[in-house]
């Protein structure tokens, strides 16, 4: 399931394990969690809501590699959004390396964000106007990062997911498995302890799907990384999958 | 693994720039294009309104001469002989123009005096503009119009009155070659004074009586008539003072020097150190806040052009913003604070409009040399001046359109939901 060995480049910056929390507590805790999204206004002062979580409670541990599997709107996105601090869910409590997002403000939460999680998603969401390199490289610049270790750092990224041949390219000329390669490589550059990923394989064919699964999996090395998904294949890369049904857990592998 | 804000600060600038020209060059061409040409446009007829409003204020055909260096009245030794009515003039301008004249290296130097005054020649009679100018015996140009015809310095011997008339003027007097006509005060301008009496020609044209001394003793004879469109002729310039009364205070709009520039400058400095100097590739933008007329084309041009700037940059990048919000809900994801979001749609705004700026002030340029080409070709002439100081203006008023369009889309690119846009 892991590669052999770590990777080098992704210890350029020495996270540790654990990412600096303390021994025995989880990556992530979600302690009733529920969510309602605002559905649109039905007049009169009514508002359609969609409730999108309900009371969901499970916890991760430090360089685990789980799944949440699901069918469409059964709340996978939504834990994982929660979990990398894109939104704040409407009740319950979310604690990612042992903070509670809640009690950060929307800046802390980005800051939280930026520091210890990267995100892969199901569409890529790569900037077309910016080399493969340069989107490696984005989350460096709002860390202040000097220009000549961005790029050494991306290229290295890039070498580890099989793309040094690709750093020029521009996204719109690799291909769906390349620019998810791509994207890992972008989450990975800021030396993530958690890494999400929302249907890595959801846009891509079966082979090229197990070949960007292989590569998330080895270069996350012992990063603590939730997949969300609807594939078996995929899901039975992950070491526990956490069922989710109407945005209530039906089962947990743990 | 927050590192400095140094590095940040140019990541973002860098980033900018290279989506702005990724974009330019090969994702979204037309977009920014448009963005870019509309700035263009928009600076470019500013430039060219400023131009003429340049061309009014610097004197149109008076100042149409090879001298190498203009000395004009400033304030100080600057005298008016009708406060407010007429524009500043300086004063001893016989004897400042001598001095200057002794410099090393100056050729030679003319006070220069500008009349509009009534003129008549047999039963014609018309209101033309006079400019008096002191000549040396050198074929030199004044008012569009050659001196060599005048011959040398009014008072000298053999001394006539003469007179370079241009075509157009002639054609107005009915005179030619070798003819003569007088000046006349005008009695347009002096008709209800009290004290002053009008009366009736045989004519039928109106003279004031005792107008008839103030006219050159001899009259003025026609030596040459010269090309050109405006109504102008060329006389000696105590004639000219005499009539008009500003002799009186040696009074003269100016002085012409020609010469080593250096040297001119220098000399026409020490003799008039509160007066201005202009050489002869330069029009003068200072001379626009003296000339009411020029002052407000330019002002109402600049207003026009902001405005107008202004909404097509604010509706062309709020569209681009628009487009963009996808990867403003990227950078969010990845870490980039608002902040830092908007930084880089501000930076994308103000190179875009520097972009247009800068190609706006070569359209605007060109738009002047094609201007002064129609002018010269049906009109009378230069009608629009360029000047180094458009690159700065332009750049200026396309920065400030930028800055006045910039809150619409920055208030989209703000109000982005991040998980709305990743998740489309």
């Amino acid at each position: 399931m892991r590669g052999d060995g770590v990777p080098r480049a992704v210890r350029l910056f020495g996270r540790s394990a654990t990412g600096g929390i303390d021994d025995g507590e989880p990556a992530i805790r979600l302690v009733d969690v529920g969510h309602e999204y605002a559905g649109g206004g039905l007049g009169a002062g009514r508002e359609r809501t969609v409730t999108a979580l309900r009371g969901v409670s499970v916890t991760v541990d430090p360089g685990e590699v789980v799944g949440l599997a699901g069918p469409s709107g059964s709340g996978k996105s939504t834990i994982l959004h929660a979990v990398a601090g894109l939104l704040v869910p409407t009740t319950g409590r979310v604690e990612l390396l042992g903070t509670d997002l809640r009690s950060l403000s929307d800046r802390g939460r980005l800051r939280h964000r930026r520091r210890h999680v990267g995100i892969v998603f199901q569409r890529f969401h790569l900037l077309p106007s910016l080399s493969a390199r340069a989107n490696v490289a984005l989350p460096l610049v709002q860390a202040g990062v000097p220009r000549h270790r961005r790029r050494r750092r991306a290229v290295a990224l890039l070498e580890e997911v099989g793309l040094a041949d690709r750093v020029d390219h521009l996204p719109g000329e690799l291909s769906g498995g390349e620019r998810q390669r791509v994207a890992i490589a972008r989450a990975l550059s800021t030396d993530p302890d958690v890494i999400v990923a929302d249907e890595p394989t959801g846009e891509l064919d079966s082979e090229t799907g197990e070949a960007v699964l292989g590569t998330l999996t080895d270069v996350a090395a012992d990063r603590t990384v939730a997949i969300a998904s609807h594939d078996p294949g995929t899901l039975a890369a992950t070491e526990r999958t956490v069922e989710l049904r109407d945005g209530r857990v039906v089962s947990d592998g743990r | 693994m927050d590192g400095s804000r140094g590095p940040r600060w140019t990541g973002l600038g860098r980033l900018a720039l290279s989506r702005l020209r990724t974009r330019a060059l090969r994702v979204t061409r037309g977009r920014t294009a448009a963005t870019a040409a509309a700035v263009a446009v928009t600076v470019a007829l500013l430039l060219v309104v400023t131009g003429v409003a340049l061309a009014l204020a610097d004197g149109g055909v008076a100042t149409d001469d090879d001298a190498d260096v203009r000395l004009v009245a400033d304030d100080g030794r600057s005298l008016s002989s009708v406060d407010g009515v007429e524009s500043p003039r300086i004063g001893d301008a016989t004897a400042g123009a001598e001095t200057i004249r002794a410099t090393e290296g100056v050729d030679h130097a003319s006070p220069i005096l500008v009349e509009t005054v009534a003129v008549r020649a047999g039963d014609s009679r018309e209101r033309l503009l006079l400019v008096g100018v002191v000549p040396d015996g050198e074929n030199r140009t004044v008012a569009g119009l050659p001196t060599g015809p005048l011959g040398e310095p009014a008072g000298g011997d053999g001394w006539r009155g003469e007179a370079v008339a241009s075509a157009a003027a002639a054609d107005r007097l009915g005179v030619d070659e070798g003819e003569a006509f007088d000046v006349l005060l005008g009695v347009d301008e002096l008709e209800g004074v009290e004290g002053l009496e009008v009366a009736a020609e045989p004519d039928g044209a109106d003279e004031l009586e005792g107008a008839d001394d103030r006219t050159a003793p001899e009259g003025h004879v026609v030596t040459a008539v010269a090309d050109g469109e405006t109504p102008v002729v060329l006389v000696h310039l105590p004639a000219l003072g005499s009539h008009s009364g500003a002799d009186d205070d040696e009074l003269a709009e100016g002085i012409l020097i020609w010469g080593e520039e250096e040297a001119a400058v220098d000399a026409a400095t020490e003799t008039y150190p509160e007066a201005s100097t202009v050489t002869a590739d330069a029009a003068d933008p200072a001379a626009l806040v003296d000339d009411g007329l020029a002052l407000a084309t330019v002002v109402v041009a600049l207003i026009v052009g902001l405005s107008t700037c202004s909404l097509f940059v604010a509706t062309t990048a709020a569209l681009s913003v628009e487009e963009d919000r996808r990867t403003l809900a990227i950078l969010a994801a990845v870490g980039f604070p608002v902040t830092s979001r908007l930084a880089i749609v501000t930076i994308t705004i103000a190179v875009t409009s520097v972009l247009g700026a800068l190609l706006g002030v070569g359209l605007g340029v060109a738009g002047v040399v094609a201007l002064n080409a129609v002018g010269t070709s049906i009109a009378t002439g230069t009608v629009a001046h360029a000047h180094p100081f458009f690159l700065p203006y332009g750049i200026a008023v396309a920065l400030a359109a930028g800055l006045l369009a910039a809150p619409y889309p920055l208030t989209i690119a703000a109000r982005t939901d991040v998980i709305e846009e990743l998740e489309r």
